[in-house]
């Protein structure tokens, strides 16, 4: 589903975010990016995401070589990914249901198709009944929520997640794993960066350790050390 | 489609909600500089009409000397009449010495230095000559033949009074034309500016419109409308303004004598009508084009 071949990111030509990284991750995958700050976990995303490209190597995407395609090709590509961010990125002046509605209204969904995919997520996501309040009147984990429902709404093949649990306290970062859990069960591949040890942990997935853009370790059923 | 069209309106009048000042900065400038390209667009028009007219009365004067013989001045009088192709024999006058200085007293009105060297005695008579031609080049040939004629004092003719108007005319437009074109320019970097200030009050939203797979078209229509409305807004007041400054100039010219001149300097409405649309092309473009730079520069992948 996803293949990093020899990808190196320099930022402003000199230092390295990203060096030689090569992996494989394939369809239905649930994996961990863990390093400390710094290490290049979210350079990792968004060479994924094609939000940054590779000064060498090349970034594979359902099998096709992403650092080639056009730009035009770039928002369908984005379609078949989610995105989850640690600061949530909700627009503010938009209800949730809005908030939600919002990716599927700029990729052009029809409005039959937009008033029955939302209510189902927001259910999936636990939010029923909250479609009308704004971001502002709801708790960081629900705030959280409303974000994986928006980058899980058009049933992306691929959800990235950086630092999702970040700003969470621990009881209700634990509520967000499951759901991202109960999201890689559908078959959905799931990449999060984390430098959370508790999630990593209690989750057992396979871990890719990053060290000032190096990849130092690559484990199946992985712990965070 | 009609789903997309109006979330691209919906976007376009929220925009415009949010920098309110600004979008009317750059209407009042659109504004001014068209109504100064319409300005320019007409007055050349007006200096063209007084050209036509004069072109299409008395072409040629041609001055007889006050001691000429009968027989001189019938001879020049026999040949303008021997040329019907040429001369328009109906309209051909001749002013004796007594209508000449009647005459000299009003073209000299305003410079009595010039009259008072003149007397019934030395002023020349003349044949005012009105050729069927428009064509400048056969009148300097008509004018030719005549100057070495006996009795013949010397030719005038209106193509060369013309040459002033023409300068004129010409200074005019290149000034107009100047001036309104750096306007233009202004006022697409101001629209240019406010759309860019746009994007950025918008940049949370366009990141999470382009994460979710919005294309840039999808995400630049309704900064290009927002640049195109206020080009297309300026363009109105100034056809506005131009209607009005017409409507003033045509009621002001119609106060002066006629036979002037300026009489002739009035505008049809059909050509300002014309105007206008040109001013509404051009104020559209003018927005489009700078939202549109704006919003390419300001919305990479």
């Amino acid at each position: 589903m996803i293949r990093l071949e020899n990808v190196s990111k320099m930022y402003g030509g000199e230092i390295p975010a990203v060096r030689d990284a090569t992996f494989d991750i394939a369809k239905g995958d649930f994996v961990f990016l863990v390093g400390p700050s710094g290490s290049g976990k979210s350079t990792l995303l968004r060479l994924i995401n094609r939000q940054e490209r590779p000064e060498r190597g090349d970034v594979w995407v359902a099998g096709r070589n992403i650092n080639e395609m056009a730009n035009n090709q770039i928002p369908h590509l984005r379609r078949t990914m989610g995105n989850v961010f640690q600061d949530y990125k909700l627009l503010p002046n938009k209800t949730v249901f809005e908030n939600v509605a919002f990716a599927l209204e700029v990729i052009g969904k029809p409005k039959h198709v937009i008033g029955q995919q939302v209510p189902q997520v927001l259910e999936l996501v636990g939010l029923s009944g909250k479609e009308d309040r704004f971001p502002h009147q709801l708790s960081g984990g629900e705030q959280q929520r409303v974000s994986i429902a928006r980058a899980f709404v058009n049933r992306p093949l691929i959800l990235l997640a950086d630092e999702p649990t970040g700003n969470l306290d621990p009881a209700t970062g634990e509520g967000i794993m499951g759901l991202l859990d109960a999201i890689n069960r559908t078959g959905t591949t799931v990449v999060m960066a984390t430098h959370d040890h508790r999630v990593v942990n209690a989750m057992r997935r396979r871990v890719i350790q990053l060290d000032r853009g190096v990849i130092v370790r690559d484990q199946e059923r992985g712990v965070y050390e | 489609m009609i789903q997309r069209l109006s979330y691209a309106l919906r976007e376009t009048i929220a925009s415009f909600r949010r920098n309110v000042t600004l979008s009317v900065a750059a209407v009042i400038t659109s504004a001014v500089s068209l109504l100064l390209v319409g300005a320019t667009f007409l007055i050349q028009r007006a200096f063209d009409n007084l050209l036509v007219q004069w072109r299409g009365d008395v072409g040629m004067i041609v001055f007889v000397r006050p001691d000429v013989t009968p027989d001189a001045l019938k001879l020049i009088e026999d040949n303008l009449r021997s040329q019907p192709n040429v001369v328009d024999l109906d309209k051909l006058e001749y002013l004796d010495r007594d209508a000449s200085y009647e005459e000299a007293k009003r073209v000299f009105v305003g410079d009595p230095t010039t009259l008072s060297l003149l007397s019934i005695d030395t002023i020349p008579s003349q044949f005012k000559v009105v050729p069927l031609t428009t064509d400048p080049e056969l009148v300097r040939n008509l004018a030719l033949q005549y100057r070495t004629l006996p009795g013949v004092a010397g030719v005038s003719l209106a193509e060369d009074e013309f040459d002033v108007i023409s300068t004129l005319s010409g200074f005019v437009r290149t000034v107009t034309i100047a001036m309104s074109l750096v306007l233009l320019g202004v006022a697409v970097i101001l629209i240019w500016n406010t759309i860019r200030t746009a994007i950025f009050a918008r940049r949370r939203e366009i990141e999470v419109m382009k994460l979710v797979g919005a294309t840039d078209w999808f995400i630049r229509v309704p900064f290009i409308l927002e640049g195109l409305i206020q080009g297309l807004l300026g363009a109105i007041v100034s056809c506005g303004g131009l209607w009005a400054l017409n409507s003033a100039w045509t009621s002001g010219v119609a106060g002066f004598k006629p036979g002037t001149g300026v009489s002739s300097l009035i505008v049809p409405g059909s050509y300002v009508n014309g105007v206008m649309v040109a001013l509404l092309v051009i104020g559209a473009l003018a927005g489009g084009i700078g939202s549109g730079v704006a919003s390419s520069k300001f919305l990479d992948v």
